[in-house]
């Protein structure tokens, strides 16, 4: 099954480690999972636990435009992206769950 | 194809949340995807008329001129309009029934509230 | 006659950012025909490094990326 997660809210919320861990969980299940971050979830994309998830092959995107408002920094292995990889993201997956 | 439904409850002013949800909404509809914004709750007065950049926050004119270009529908429930007695929404946003937006919500593929 | 596959439609994008860079670019791609070619202005170093490959995704051609200066590119595109 393919997973995507959409996570807006920054490091401090609680919903960064459900994301982290529903992803780990997922991946070893062996399903696919794509997480697109933006608004303040642009802030996780320095958390090593999203560097691992991403070296387990996890698919991470980032909203470049609001990683630029934030000066938020790339990451490599992390897509700079725009909306348009968050709707390909939405129209491909089987499940998709938002965090705010 | 998808129809995705986009909630936008929150109060204009005091975040970015809500202009970011339309942003979103707008780049949803890039993939031939069937986007729906719905404004709820608080979220209702970002579909009123307001003049934000008065206070430096963002202008939502962008977002209200390509979002029905990009054929999302937009609707704003009705129970919240009324409890907030907000009579004048922006051009192309449709009050709406609370029994039609749950229909809504409940048709939806993908639900995201922003 | 003019040659279909000559015509060249330019679009300045200046002052866009992301959705808008790439949804503008789509709707005039929609206006031309198939085989000609766009030429689409941003300022935004985001919107030219996403935009071209968001397209080439949709199936559309880039044929060159050209860097006016620190803040202004050209994406050349042939619409598929």
């Amino acid at each position: 099954m393919k997973l995507g997660i959409l996570l807006t809210s920054s490091p401090e919320n609680e919903n960064t480690n459900t994301v982290i861990e529903i992803s780990r969980a997922a991946r070893e299940k062996g399903h696919e999972v794509s997480i697109f971050l933006m608004y303040d979830g642009v802030y996780n994309v320095h958390k090593k636990e999203f560097a691992e998830l991403a070296g387990k092959g996890v698919s991470i995107a980032v909203c470049a435009l609001n990683a630029e408002q934030r000066n938020v920094q790339k990451v490599e292995g992390i897509l700079f992206g725009s909306q348009y990889d968050h709707a390909c993201i939405a129209g491909d997956v089987d499940r998709f769950i938002s965090f705010g | 194809m998808k129809k995705i439904t986009v909630i936008v409850r929150n109060l204009p002013l005091n975040t970015r949340r809500n202009s970011e949800a339309l942003r979103m909404g707008v780049g949803l509809t890039l993939r031939e995807d069937k986007v729906t914004v719905i404004f709820m709750d608080d979220g209702v007065y970002s579909a009123a008329p307001a003049v934000p950049e008065l206070i430096g926050a963002p202008t939502l004119k962008k977002e209200f001129e390509a979002l029905p270009m990009m054929k999302c529908t937009m609707l704003a429930d009705k129970p919240s309009l009324e409890k907030r007695e907000i009579k004048n929404l922006v051009p192309n946003v449709k009050p709406e029934d609370r029994d039609e937006i749950v229909r809504t919500i409940t048709g939806s593929d993908i639900v995201i509230p922003f | 006659m003019q040659d279909m596959v000559n015509m060249t439609t330019e679009l300045d994008l200046r002052g866009e950012v992301c959705p808008y860079t790439f949804v503008k670019t789509k709707l005039k791609l929609e206006e031309i025909e198939c085989g000609e070619e766009l030429i689409v202005a941003f300022d935004h170093a985001p919107a030219v490094e996403n935009v071209p490959g968001n397209l080439k995704n949709e199936g559309h051609k880039i044929l060159g990326i050209e860097k006016k200066d620190d803040h202004l590119w050209k994406v050349r595109i042939r619409k598929a």
